[in-house]
């Protein structure tokens, strides 16, 4: 009624499938306020209401546990996605150009640790591992973690490729490029965006992964993963809310940012 | 002369572009082949191996191969167990789907255009936090003292224990998959031929007509890709059943992990249920790309 | 193992079954990796009955290899800050401690390899035994340990382990019921108590996470042995905590002291030491030792062969010893030490805490875990799988 412009106030009629949606977004995000609210709770247990407090921010700053263990997911997060960016690409654009005996099968083999239960793929790591005699450290985590991140930047990278002008390639060496300058010059930067994004993904899959890094973990390695899981099991304090607050508005940038290079990488393919 | 430098160039460009095509598969694929045949083909190849041999345990002389870990199997507290994971499966997945196709539909359909996008993005952000903290959340809302029990006895229902049962396993896996269901079903909804409803509007057709004549159809592949994918994560997930479901939602990747990990080490009878575990994915794929292609060759 | 049946896996002819499936293999996988794979399978996974000594411990991962660092695998509850601090003070060895929450997930995580960073394990008496069986521990060096003197006369010479060869004891205790007098139907003496209100108890009881001691537990609320090795006994066992299944919230070692405190559940069967760690905090609870007895338990330090630094190893062990070191962990973390030169320095008031230190007639009740021969162990294990299965 006062408002200048009633017209351009988009109307939105509110049907069940509304009411239903706004309820999903409800489900969606009370359990995490739920966390957020209950890490400024002074008192010890989650039942009662013990006033505000940062108590539980800093016993979480001093916790020397936390701090290694992030340490080390860090650690294996960073060099799981750093050399599966290289493979993974790499994977993605020989199997776009070239066709061979046994393609599918390689391609098939490619998919499977999207497709395999995390449980099986831990166990048989487990195994083989123990079958070699490898001794299980922060490295073996790093190798297990390398299967899971190539299979995924391959295929963020690979659906990429197939909406790429394929002549692009051609020209640069038909302009008497080396077949490595054509692909550094020429389709690394077209598959910048998608190797990024692939990499975040890897990368935020990699830092959530308990079941791959508890059995291949060893030599003291410990993954947050492992610790959080570890601590919800034998008692956990409020900490582990403090915790969780950090972590979800850091992957909430994470997300951002993702969202971010695919909005840029979108917007590069319509230019 | 102008010409010449430029045909010897292609000439040797020629050559060079021969030995690459040689070469570059080689060196693009060879590393992550040797990766994957390594940490991934090989290790299941073993527990296939490992799962002929019945009984077999870390540090015991191994027995000779047989079928006995697969027929363990067929006891029928292990049977129950397959059975359980099954209808979480088959639970989560129907959930999901009911739950999601509205969502989805409204996102995609009626809420305002330039807000979609942000909306979806909205709905799957809660998938980027750690599972295992999404998963202890519900602990504090499903535990007899927590959230769900307070607001029950204000409106002065009775409360009861809900952590520890089938129930909360359901609802900590609708809690983790349901995104998944509604970005794929976001994505088949999105492409939907809208002129199709319009014209079916124009026929005097009613939306109830129009839904189920129509949408429904048309989205049927993302319905598949989202059922599937939701059928898969949650028949393997452990996270979710191990925080909420105690002592009475024993799933086969409870199982695999007690049988490694736990206190029973029987790697023989893990690895059987670990290869079992991958048959029932592989079916439920194979199902998929045979229906898939079905729907395909209809349209 | 007895030789008259190793048909061990490497000498095994592979059947014309698998066969496809090993030419299936060497066709996916490099022949090189296959070869490996394949001839080494059989040795290393039979064979691989610990970390063997041969295999240089320094070669592992990051954090192994530094002299200064000792990684502990222990029990819940017994280090805290202040004691590592004080024998990072003492000694400039700072300590990583790692825990578990049953003998047997140790025993696994060990014989998978995932424990070589420790260089100091707290296993039970019975896992000790096992442990020596299975050649996993270091003899101990007796002149470099200062003060196994001063253990109590019982601890000198235990069944598990002749003269201490291989573990110190450390920590002793029982299993039983911890609970909340106010909010249980009627007093509770013992599993009686349990069996009698499994529908009030409706997911409201926890058990320890640990085949021996629940199965022990029932055995011996039927008035068997704790250690009984009769199969059928132990199926009657079997069958009795059917019954109760529907009360049990989970199988937890740890990890249900909030729930308890906050009367989310009604009883928790748990170690003494646990339970007195817990009631510390909240006076208000209970713990006794069930009518029908209880396990009596010691958890020892020991040193696998495996270990990275035995040296850090030696000078925990002697810091732990040493009675007035042993005697203020006790004052702060309340268990019950086999160390008499400890003992005779703490307090009356927890010298006299019965839950700490039990009088005669209750330790009477009590038996030690024992362990059993392997196809006896192999149907404990079962009936476990199957009892949190179902």
């Amino acid at each position: 009624m006062t408002s200048p412009l009633p017209s351009a106030a988009p109307k939105i009629r509110v049907s069940w499938q509304a009411i239903l949606t706004g309820l999903m977004y409800g489900f969606m995000y009370i359990p995490i306020l739920i966390l957020g609210f209950y890490s400024f709770n002074a008192s010890r247990f989650s039942a009662t209401w013990g006033g505000f407090s940062l108590r539980w921010y800093y016993s979480l700053l001093n916790d020397a546990r936390i701090l290694s263990a992030l340490r080390d997911s860090l650690a294996v997060a960073f060099c799981a996605v750093a050399i599966s960016a290289v493979l993974g690409t790499m994977m993605a654009v020989g199997l776009a150009k070239y066709s061979f005996p046994g393609k599918g099968l390689y391609r098939g083999i490619s998919y499977l640790p999207l497709i395999i239960p995390d449980i099986a793929i831990a166990v048989a790591t487990l195994v083989f591992l123990v079958t070699v005699g490898a001794s299980l450290s922060l490295w073996t985590i790093i190798a297990a973690h390398i299967v899971f991140c190539l299979a995924y930047i391959a295929v963020v990278v690979s659906t990429r490729l197939t909406g790429l002008n394929p002549h692009l390639e051609e020209a640069a060496l038909d302009l008497g490029a080396t077949p490595a300058q054509a692909f550094i010059k020429v389709l690394l930067p077209e598959l910048m965006p998608a190797i990024l994004s692939g990499c975040l993904l890897a990368f935020v899959l990699s830092m959530d992964d308990l079941l791959i890094a508890s059995f291949t973990a060893g030599g003291g390695a410990n993954t947050l993963p492992m610790e959080i899981f570890s601590r919800v099991r034998t008692g956990v304090k409020p900490d582990i809310n403090a915790l969780s607050v950090l972590l979800i508005l850091a992957s909430g940038f994470l997300a951002f940012l993702s969202e971010y290079i695919r909005f840029k990488g979108n917007q590069r393919r319509l230019k | 002369m102008a010409t010449t430098p430029l045909a010897e160039s292609s000439a040797a460009s020629g050559w060079q572009r021969r030995l690459a095509n040689l070469i570059q598969p080689i060196v693009l694929l060879l590393p992550s082949g040797l990766w994957l045949t390594l940490l991934l083909v090989a290790p299941t190849l073993l527990i296939l191996e490992l799962s002929l041999i019945p009984g077999f345990r870390l540090g015991q002389p191994a027995g000779s191969y047989g079928l006995g870990n697969y027929l363990e199997v067929f006891q029928p507290v292990y049977l129950q167990v397959i059975g359980r994971s099954l209808g979480f499966a088959v639970g989560t997945t129907i959930v999901c789907l009911l739950l999601g196709f509205p969502v989805a539909y409204w996102i995609a359909i009626k809420a305002p255009k330039h807000w979609r996008n942000l909306l979806l993005v909205g709905f799957v952000l809660p998938l980027w936090t750690s599972s295992l903290l999404r998963a202890y959340a519900w602990i504090t809302i499903l535990r007899p003292s927590g959230l769900l029990n307070t607001v029950l006895e204000l409106f002065g229902l009775p409360g009861q224990s809900w952590l520890n049962r089938s129930p909360a396993v359901l609802i900590g896996l609708t809690y983790s998959f349901l995104p998944y269901m509604v970005l794929i079903l976001y994505a088949s909804l999105e492409k939907l031929d809208r002129r199709l409803l319009e014209a079916a509007a124009d026929l005097g057709a009613t939306p109830q007509q129009s839904f189920w004549k129509i949408t429904v159809p048309q989205t049927l592949p993302g319905i598949a890709a989202g059922g599937l994918l939701v059928f898969i994560a949650s028949l393997g997930d452990f996270v979710v059943p191990e925080l909420l479901g105690g002592a009475s939602s024993m799933t086969v990747s409870r199982l695999i992990y007690n049988q490694f990990l736990g206190a029973t080490r029987n790697w023989g009878l893990g690895s059987s249920f670990s290869m079992l575990l991958i048959l029932a994915v592989s079916i439920a794929i194979a199902l998929l790309l045979k229906y898939g292609d079905r729907s395909a060759a209809r349209s | 193992m007895p030789p008259t049946n190793p048909r061990k896996f490497s000498r095994l002819s592979p059947s014309p079954r698998f066969s496809v499936a090993r030419r299936r293999f060497l066709q996916t996988s490099a022949a090189a990796v296959s070869g490996i794979v394949l001839s080494n399978c059989a040795r290393n996974l039979s064979n691989n009955t610990a970390p063997s000594a041969e295999t240089s411990p320094t070669a592992d991962g990051t954090t192994a290899t530094d002299s200064k660092t000792l990684h502990v695998f222990s029990w819940a509850n017994y280090t805290d800050d202040e004691l590592l601090k004080n024998f990072k003070d003492q000694t400039g060895i700072s300590v990583v401690v790692d825990t578990f929450d049953s003998n047997e997930t140790m025993l696994a995580k060990m014989q998978a390899g995932g424990g070589r960073a420790y260089s100091i394990i707290f296993p039970s008496d019975y896992m000790v035994e096992q442990m020596i069986e299975l050649n996993m521990l270091m003899p101990l060096d007796r002149s470099r340990l200062k003060g196994i003197d001063g253990l109590m006369p019982k601890w000198q010479n235990p069944v598990y382990d002749a003269n201490n060869a291989h573990s110190v004891p450390a920590v002793w205790g029982t299993t039983g019921l911890i609970f909340d007098p106010q909010r249980v139907q009627e007093k509770v003496r013992g599993w009686d108590y349990v069996w009698n209100n499994v529908d009030s108890l409706s997911r409201r009881l926890t058990m320890i996470n640990d085949v021996r001691e629940v199965f022990g537990a029932t055995l011996q609320y039927l008035g068997y042995s704790l250690n009984s090795t009769k199969p059928a006994e132990i199926e009657e066992a079997y069958n009795k905590l059917l019954e109760i299944k529907p009360a049990i919230a989970a199988f937890m070692t740890n990890g249900w002291e909030d729930q308890l405190a906050s009367g989310d559940l009604q009883i928790s069967m748990a170690y003494s030491q646990d339970a007195i760690v817990l009631m510390e905090e909240s006076p208000n609870l209970q713990y006794i030792v069930p009518e029908s007895g209880s396990s009596l338990w010691t958890d020892t330090m020991v040193i696998p062969k495996s270990a990275p630094n035995p040296d850090a190893a030696y000078e925990w062990i002697n810091f732990m010893l040493e009675p007035e070191n042993s005697a203020k962990l006790v004052e702060r973390l309340k268990f019950a030490t086999p160390n008499e030169a400890a003992f005779n320095r703490l307090s009356p008031e927890v010298k006299n805490n019965e839950n700490l230190f039990p009088p005669q007639a209750i330790l009477d009740k009590c038996e030690g875990i024992a362990p059993v021969p392997q196809d006896i162990a192999d149907l404990y294990d079962r009936f476990w799988t199957q009892l949190t299965s179902t």
